[in-house]
C-alpha cells in the first residue's frame, strides 16, 4: 500500500480499485467446504445470497437517500426493469455456463450479470471518494474491499452449488467487481460530471438486487428448503450484512 | 388530540379494517388463488417497506443494540411458530379444511398482529405522521389476510359474521401492543434502540416466513416480486413525503 503513494493519483485510483476487485474472489473461499450439492443445500446457498443480497441492498439505498431520495428511487425502478428485461432476453436462449445449462445456467448468468453492473456504481463512489483526497485512500480502499468479500460469497452461493468449481466462482466473482477500478478512474478525473449520476447508479444497483432476490432466488428457495429455515436464513443473513456495513 | 390516543385511534383503525376482507366472500364465492397470491405479496411489500423505513430510522442508533433487537423478533416469530406448530402451515388450503386447520390459522393471525402492534407503536414513537403511516399500511394488509382467515374459516364451517369477528379479534393484540410499545419504551432508557431491531425483525421474518412463499406458490413469480417491490416502493416513497 505504502508502495503506491509514489505513483501519479490516477495508477493508485485503479490500483487501489482492483484490489477491492481481487477481495470480491475471497468470498469464494467458504464453499471450498461445501461438497454436496442436495437441492437443499442449493435452496440453503440461495437463502444466503438473499440476504446478502437484500442487506447490501438497504446499505446502499440508506446510502442513495444521502445523496437524492428521488434519484434513487428513479434508480432502483430503471434496476427492476433491467432484471425484466434480462429475464425476458435470456428466456429465449438456451444457456450454457459452465456445465450448467437450462434453468440454472440462467440464473448463474442473471446473477453474475446483475452483481457486475452493481458494481459500476460502486466504482463511481470509489473514483468519486478518491477525488475528495488521497490521504483516506488505504481506509477507504479496506473499507470496500472488506464490503466486497460477501458479495463474492453471494455469487459463489448461485454458483458453486451448480457445479462451479471454486476457483471460477472466485474467477467470476473477481470478474463481477472490475468495473470498480474501470469506473473509479473516470469518475476519479470528472467528479464533478459523475457525482450527479451516483444516486441514480446506487438506486439501480439495489433495485436489480432486490427484484433478483424476489424473482429468482427466493421462489426457489421455498421450493427446495423448508420454508422457517429459510425465512430464518434470508433474515439472519441480511441482519448480519447490514451489521457488517455498519461497523465499516 | 394526545399522542397516546393517536396510537389508539389508527391501531384501532388497523385492527377493524379487517372486516373488509371477509366481504368478498359473502356471495360463498372463493377469490381465485391468484388474487390472494398478489394481496399476500402486496402484504409483504407493505412489511418489507415499513421495515425498510424504521431500520432508517435504526440507522442513528448503536447497531450493536439494534441487531440484537432484530435477532430477538426473528427468534420469536420463529420461537411461537414453532411452538404453536404452525411453522410450515399451508394457508392455501381454502376447501376441505377441519376445525384444527382453523385454530391454527387464527393463531398465526393473532401473532401477526402482536407483531405488527409493536411495529406501529415503535414508528409512532419516531414520529406520528409515520406512526400513521404504518398503522395504515398495517390497515391495508389486514384486509387481505381477513380474506385468507375468512375463506378458512368458512372452510371450517363457520358463519360468515363470525368469522368477520374473529378478524377483529385475532388483530387486538396489535391494538394493545401498539399502545403499550408507545408508552412502555420511552419510559426505559436503551430500550428504543432494541424495540426498533425488534419490529424490523419480526416484520422481515414475518413476511419472509408465510406471506412471500404463499405467495409464489399463488400466483406467477414475476407478478409476485414486481406486486412486492410496487408496494415497498410506495411504502418508502410516502414516507419521504410525510416524513
Amino acid at each position: 500500500m505504502i508502495a503506491l503513494s509514489g505513483l501519479p493519483p490516477v495508477v493508485q485510483v485503479f490500483l487501489y480499485g482492483m484490489i477491492t476487485a481481487l477481495a470480491t474472489g475471497l468470498g469464494a473461499i467458504p464453499f471450498a467446504f461445501v461438497r454436496s450439492v442436495s437441492p437443499r443445500v442449493m435452496a440453503y446457498a440461495n437463502a444466503v445470497a438473499s440476504g446478502l443480497m437484500l442487506g447490501a441492498s438497504f446499505g446502499l439505498l440508506a446510502e442513495g437517500a444521502q445523496f437524492g431520495r428521488w434519484q434513487t428511487i428513479i434508480g432502483a425502478n430503471l434496476g427492476v426493469l433491467f432484471v425484466l428485461f434480462l429475464q425476458k432476453a435470456l428466456a429465449d436462449h438456451e444457456i450454457e455456463f459452465g456445465r450448467a445449462t437450462g434453468a440454472g445456467a440462467r440464473q448463474m448468468l442473471m446473477i453474475v450479470l446483475v452483481m457486475t453492473v452493481h458494481s459500476i456504481a460502486e466504482g463511481v463512489a470509489i473514483g468519486s471518494a478518491f477525488a475528495g483526497g488521497m490521504t483516506l485512500a488505504f481506509v477507504i480502499t479496506a473499507a470496500i474491499a472488506v464490503h466486497n468479500i460477501p458479495e463474492g460469497l453471494a455469487i459463489s452461493a448461485v454458483l458453486r452449488p451448480r457445479g462451479t468449481s471454486v476457483a471460477s466462482c472466485a474467477g467470476w466473482s473477481v470478474f463481477s467487481s472490475l468495473p470498480q477500478p474501470l469506473m473509479a478512474v473516470p469518475a476519479y478525473l470528472f467528479v464533478e460530471a459523475f457525482a450527479p449520476s451516483l444516486p441514480y447508479g446506487i438506486g439501480f444497483a439495489a433495485g436489480a438486487m432486490v427484484f433478483m432476490v424476489l424473482v429468482e432466488l427466493l421462489p426457489e428457495a421455498y421450493d427446495r428448503g423448508h420454508r422457517p429455515v429459510t425465512a430464518l436464513i434470508v433474515s439472519v443473513t441480511a441482519v448480519a450484512m447490514v451489521l457488517f456495513q455498519q461497523y465499516l | 388530540m394526545e399522542p397516546i390516543l393517536v396510537v389508539l385511534v389508527f391501531s384501532g383503525l388497523a385492527a377493524v379494517a379487517a372486516p373488509l376482507g371477509v366481504l368478498p366472500l359473502r356471495r360463498r364465492a372463493i377469490p381465485p388463488l391468484a388474487w390472494i397470491g398478489w394481496a399476500n405479496a402486496l402484504a409483504a411489500g407493505f412489511m418489507f417497506g415499513a421495515a425498510f423505513v424504521i431500520a432508517e430510522a435504526a440507522l442513528g442508533h448503536d447497531p450493536a443494540w439494534v441487531a440484537f433487537g432484530a435477532i430477538l423478533g426473528i427468534g420469536l416469530v420463529f420461537g411461537t411458530h414453532y411452538v404453536s406448530g404452525t411453522a410450515e402451515l399451508d394457508l392455501n388450503q381454502l376447501a376441505d379444511s377441519g376445525p384444527v386447520y382453523g385454530y391454527q390459522v387464527l393463531i398465526v393471525s393473532g401473532l401477526h398482529g402482536a407483531a405488527e402492534g409493536v411495529a406501529i407503536g415503535v414508528a409512532m414513537l419516531e414520529s406520528l405522521p409515520f406512526g400513521i403511516l404504518v398503522a395504515l399500511a398495517m390497515a391495508a394488509h389486514n384486509v387481505p389476510e381477513a380474506t385468507v382467515l375468512g375463506a378458512v374459516l368458512r372452510g371450517t364451517g363457520l358463519r360468515l359474521s363470525h368469522a368477520a369477528a374473529l378478524s377483529v379479534a385475532t388483530n387486538i393484540g396489535q391494538v394493545l401492543l401498539a399502545i403499550v410499545t408507545f408508552a412502555v419504551v420511552p419510559s426505559i432508557p436503551g430500550l428504543y434502540p432494541l424495540a426498533l431491531g425488534f419490529a424490523i425483525g419480526a416484520l422481515v421474518y414475518l413476511a419472509m416466513s408465510e406471506l412471500l412463499p404463499q405467495a409464489y406458490e399463488q400466483a406467477g413469480k414475476v407478478s409476485i416480486a414486481l406486486v412486492t417491490s410496487v408496494a415497498m416502493g410506495f411504502v418508502v416513497i410516502i414516507h419521504g413525503f410525510v416524513g
